[in-house]
């Protein structure tokens, strides 16, 4: 039998497996609190219509998904006990737990669950989870069928974490605007904890809810999410013990500091799904940016070396590609572009661009996003200063806010722009948007601002999106892989340093692919 | 009679100037260059022509200017300061649930400086060579010449590396439990710092008010013929320069009640004190205009409010006053 | 026409101008003010030369301390740039601001003032009414409204401290303008027919120049102060490198790097401090009355 992957597994038979506890042998046990800091701030807490950390985090302890993953890219059942693929891959059918219910006691019946994916399908940025969806049918109250236009793998991680959060209809249902609705800022799901309180901009408190479908979760009495006002402050805070757990945290300095204190684990675990990807864009209209060899002679120089252990304090990991290493499609098969100076003078003399005043060829603006010092500010000053060496005047150009900043690389008012971009699990929820040219839409962020358009790369990633086996999936965005990166719409720069430090009283932290994206309904403190 | 009639002049005045600061609100908002729609749709994360055209129908803003003055006059008065870009939630609210931090801070570093600065005035009045006066002197030179947030950020390092004595962040321990009184003496521990911060800069003009203000009284002939008479040293400073000498501390205080306001916005940021300070950082980084020009409308609305209680106050102290309109 | 004027100046100016000079001269705090400026001047245009490192070029490591490294003798910010060579560059921009700021601040000031104090009635209590309503807005919030509105770039950056600061001068000038028209050399000038523009500009204001000039030299303190205050809430000119510019950049790493906001607070401080010493002996030197306080 051929070796399957966690799609074609969850495709080709029925599971009811339990989720598989990651931790040790140590027996969990009931009470306390755990305070979550963090400096992201939660517009509301309904993930059905918004997408983000933010909310993902609370959001996830609220509302539960038809499924969850574990630590190998494994789907397990959650809401839904056990599924099933359809032969010609073009439907799902999911059976729900029967004892499950909402926070006010109702049932959760597979209308909430048709009700929710019509919702999220339809005010959900991340279009593409569910574009193939024609529709729902609830044959009875515990069965749901979805149905696709055409098979569409990606479905299984996009009923996961955060992406298809089951809201109540009998709340939603009301016909408000579900992305303006009151119930968002206290919302009734039905996760391992309740909502007690938000306060917007300062802190969510969330507490154990006693009649969770899970037998005996979760352990915790409390979550506290506490917002900080930056990243140092949450250190500070988690070396005074303030808080246990620290998602996400990201400058090296404090991952470095904290790793110090040996009350505290810091891992990089957690965020394989997320997949955040440092990069530097191209605006491929540009007049020079439009040759493939001006870009591929600023892909080789710069140093990504350099930045990884210099700049980042070697708290951080290469990327090569569209796809983070650690995602099971990640392949190891393009251009490096490992640094090469000479190489790169040499393709900007061939493209035509003869060094003029000043010993330069011509010049270029750089955008970067506000607010991450590190990542992006810190690296395109580096690039300013190493493009200099191969003759390209680079000029910094400072965004005051995020707003603005979206606002100019989303209108393709750019030349060049440092970006972080997130894989959010299947390449069709965020690696296509990156690179097909129907996605080429001018106002809206993240999607192909670079105005790269390749049909042979469009017709394999169409193609591997809705390829059901595993391995020839992967073999196809191998191969589209292969062609992007020769095309260098982008400049791969590095893996975000995500981590997560805890304090060591904690038990199960959350280190399955979607971290602290999950229900903590397994954590407990020792 | 005629006092009613000033409450009344006054209640007008106070409510025409209310008027004023929402009309400015709204024209600078559509006197900003680029689309509201624009903004809202890039705090959005971008958008296409349509959702542009759909944001601009639920904003109101497809509707002529004078029309949505109109509305946004009658709405504002209601109390509807509308809803915010960012969080999903009025702009009343979030003003409401931050306004009580920011006015415990500024009351509190206000009477911490008037009660603190006219002891020290009066003392330095005592001797105005000694050793407090230098001190009023070296205050007053840092409360007029450093920025306060350098200053607040100079006892953040003090206090969190040399002496963890008081905290340096937040209001209050969310996670420590415990009743109604443990919470508050929680805030008053986390107040210590960001409300002496603030009191700083007033604190020495207050010395120095009172300090001239108690030389020139106590230069003049009727406490002259106090200390002739025999009154206790101690019964004319408390009884009869004192008084005399914190009426104008009190009023400049109502009066400078705006500019503490500028300065708690700094305080609160650097000790993520959850006030409006802290609300209008985050509302600018997310240029959530609705919501500064709520913080804006807001606090006019609490300066005007203490004018108003300043002016009636010094009214029933000082009758001398009360002749004029 | 001219003979008025000119005796007018002979009266009124020469003398107490001398007078002035040399009761500046004598105030502590007015000679230590200039010499703080002076150095602090001096620090910002004579430093670029003498240490022409480029203050946006990464020197060293991040976050090095004062006195470790050759390359960054005062240490290095976040990104590894030269704390000492962001101090030498980045005067020169906090001074223009704060200059400008000044110099609108009281040019709305006095127009405000001198028009309301002279014209008295219905201008007067037109142009009150503004100035109040000026006042009732908190001016740090006010000019974070402008500035974020109408994008950080110095120029709007002044432009706002000057909007949201003038009313304390129109009130100063109104006053003096009060003060001085019902004086006898105002109504010699009218009673010979001067204009009312000859009046208010080329009779009241010379003479109530002396408070203006201590007003203007807080004023310009106060500004380079609000600048501050704008770039440590993040709505400093981020391409200009200024004092105000490193502390907002800086913020988030007190306490990783105490030099990384303390020194550039400090020179912010030395300047403001500069200014309001220099106020403090011109009002010595203009109101000999008060010198003994």
């Amino acid at each position: 039998m051929r070796k399957l992957g966690f799609m074609v597994a969850a495709t080709a038979m029925l599971m009811t497996v339990g989720t598989a506890a990651i931790g040790q042998a140590d027996e969990p046990k009931n009470g306390g609190t755990l305070v979550i800091g963090t400096t992201q701030k939660a517009r509301h807490l309904n993930p059905a219509v918004q997408s983000g950390i933010a909310t993902a985090m609370p959001g996830t302890q609220i509302f539960a998904t038809p499924l969850r993953f574990n630590d190998k890219w494994e789907a397990q059942p959650y809401l839904a006990e056990s599924w099933s693929v359809s032969d010609d891959g073009k439907s799902i059918t999911l059976k729900l737990r029967e004892n499950a219910k909402f926070h006010d006691g109702k049932p959760i019946t597979s209308e909430d669950v048709a009700f929710s994916l019509q919702t999220v399908k339809e005010n959900h940025p991340f279009k593409s989870m569910f574009a193939p969806v024609t529709g729902v049918d609830t044959p009875d109250p515990l069965t749901a069928v979805i149905n696709f236009d055409k098979p569409h793998p990606a479905a299984f991680l996009a009923m996961s974490s955060a992406l298809l959060p089951i809201i109540p209809k009998h709340v939603y249902g009301d016909g408000q605007d579900p992305k303006s609705h009151p119930a968002n800022n206290a919302p009734v799901g039905s996760g391992p904890f309740k909502f007690v309180e938000f306060k917007p901009g300062e802190y969510i408190i969330l507490e154990k809810n006693p009649d969770y479908f899970i037998e005996g979760r979760p352990y915790l009495d409390r979550i506290i999410i506490k917002n900080y006002k930056d990243p140092t402050s949450v250190a500070l805070a988690m070396d005074t013990e303030e808080i246990n757990m620290y998602p996400f945290l990201a400058p090296t300095k404090d991952i470095a500091r904290l790793k110090k204190n040996d009350k505290l684990v810091v891992t990089d675990r957690g965020y394989e799904a997320v997949g955040p990807i440092n990069w530097l864009a191209f605006n491929t209209q540009n007049e020079y940016l439009k040759d493939k060899k001006v870009r591929q002679a600023i892909a080789y120089a710069m140093d990504r070396d350099f930045v990884i252990n210099a700049l980042l304090a070697g708290q951080s990991k290469a990327a090569t590609g569209p796809i983070v290493p650690g995602s099971p499609f990640y392949a190891d098969n393009a251009e490096k572009y490992d640094v090469d100076l000479d190489k790169a003078n040499a393709m900007l003399d061939e493209a035509g661009f003869a060094r003029g005043d000043g010993d330069m060829r011509f010049k270029l603006t750089i955008d970067y996003i506000p607010g991450s010092a590190e990542l992006q500010k810190g690296v395109a000053e580096y690039l300013k200063s190493q493009l200099k060496k191969v003759g390209i005047d680079v000029e910094l150009r400072a965004s005051p806010d995020f707003p603005t900043w979206a606002k100019r690389v989303g209108g393709h008012d750019f030349d060049m722009s440092m970006d972080i971009v997130f894989n959010w699990g299947d390449p069709v929820i965020g690696v296509h948007r990156t690179y097909l040219c129907d996605n080429i839409k001018k106002g809206v962020i993240w999607s192909n601002t670079q105005s790269y358009c390749n049909e042979e790369v469009d017709k394999l990633l169409n193609e591997a999106g809705s390829e059901l086996n595993q391995e020839k999936r992967i073999a196809l965005y191998k191969e589209a892989q292969e062609i992007i990166v020769d095309d260098a719409p982008l400049v791969y720069i590095n893996v975000l340093p995500y981590h997560t430090a805890y304090n060591k009283q904690i038990g199960n932290p959350p280190l399955t692919i979607w971290g602290a994206m999950s229900p903590l309904d397994e954590v407990y403190i020792k | 009679m005629r006092m009613t009639f000033m409450v009344a002049r006054r209640l007008l005045h106070a409510f025409l100037l209310i008027l004023a600061v929402l009309v400015l609100n709204f024209l600078l908002i559509h006197l900003a260059p680029g689309d509201p729609a624009d903004v809202i749709a890039g705090e959005m994360g971008g958008a296409t022509e349509e959702m542009l055209a759909d944001i601009r129908k639920n904003y109101g803003l497809d509707k002529p200017v004078y029309v949505q003055l109109g509305l946004y006059l009658g709405r504002a008065l209601q109390g509807d300061l509308g809803q915010s870009f960012f969080y999903n939630a009025p702009v009343l609210d979030l003003v409401a649930g931050r306004a009580g931090a920011t006015i415990l801070l500024v009351t509190t570093a206000l009477l911490f400086a008037i009660l603190v600065g006219t002891l020290l005035g009066v003392l330095a009045s005592h001797k105005p060579k000694g050793i407090v006066s230098g001190l009023v002197t070296l205050i007053s030179v840092i409360g007029y010449s450093a920025p306060i947030f350098w200053t607040g950020m100079m006892l953040v390092i003090l206090f969190a590396w040399v002496y963890p004595i008081f905290p340096i962040a937040n209001m209050y321990d969310i996670t420590k439990g415990g009743g109604i009184f443990s919470r508050m003496i929680d805030i008053l521990y986390h107040l210590v710092l960001p409300a002496v911060t603030l009191g700083i800069v007033y604190l020495a003009q207050y010395a120095r008010l009172t300090r001239a203000s108690m030389l020139e009284i106590l230069g003049s002939d009727y406490i002259r013929t106090a200390r002739a008479k025999g009154v206790a040293e101690i019964k004319v400073y408390g009884h009869h320069a004192l008084r005399n000498a914190i009426l104008p501390v009190v009023t400049i205080a109502g009066l400078q009640f705006g500019s503490i306001i500028s300065g708690a916005v700094l305080v609160e940021t650097v000790f993520s004190w959850p006030g409006l300070g802290t609300l209008a950082f985050d509302a600018i980084l997310a240029r959530d205009y609705p919501t500064i020009l709520g913080i804006l409308f807001f606090s006019s609305v609490l300066v005007i409010v203490a004018n108003l209680i300043t002016d009636f106050i010094y009214r029933l102290v000082d009758p001398r006053i009360r002749k004029e309109g | 026409m001219a003979a008025v004027d000119n005796n007018i100046q002979i009266v009124q100016s020469q003398s107490p101008l001398r007078e002035a000079v040399r009761a500046f001269r004598q105030s502590w705090a007015g000679m230590l003010g200039i010499l703080i400026l002076t150095l602090v001047i001096l620090f910002t245009f004579a430093g670029p030369l003498v240490y022409p490192v480029d203050p946006f070029e990464i020197v060293w490591a991040p976050l090095t301390p004062p006195g470790v490294a050759e390359q960054a003798p005062l240490g290095t910010d976040y990104l590894g740039r030269d704390i000492l060579a962001g101090l030498v560059h980045g005067g020169s921009a906090t001074l223009y601001v704060g200059l400008v700021a000044g110099f609108i601040t009281i040019t709305i000031g006095i127009l405000v003032g001198a028009f309301a104090g002279f014209y008295r009635g219905f201008v007067d209590e037109f142009l009150m009414r503004v100035t109040e309503f000026f006042q009732v807005l908190p001016a740090l919030l006010f000019a974070m409204v402008l500035v974020t509105l109408f994008s950080p770039t110095i120029y709007v950056i002044a432009l706002a401290i000057g909007i949201v600061s003038w009313p304390t001068t129109a009130r100063l000038t109104r006053a003096e303008f009060l003060r001085i028209r019902s004086l006898e050399y105002v109504n010699a000038a009218r009673s010979i027919g001067a204009r009312n523009q000859r009046i208010i500009w080329r009779v009241i204001l010379p003479n109530a120049l002396a408070p203006l000039i201590v007003a203007a030299t807080l004023t310009i303190g106060i500004a380079i102060l609000f600048e501050a205050g704008l770039s440590f809430l993040g709505l400093g000119d981020p391409n200009v490198f200024s004092w105000g510019l490193m502390i907002g950049a800086g913020r988030e790493y007190i306490l990783d790097g105490w030099w990384v906001v303390t020194l550039p607070g400090f020179m912010i401080f030395l300047t403001v401090l500069g200014f309001s010493l220099v106020g403090d002996g011109l009002n010595d030197a203009f109101n000999p009355k008060l010198r003994e306080r």
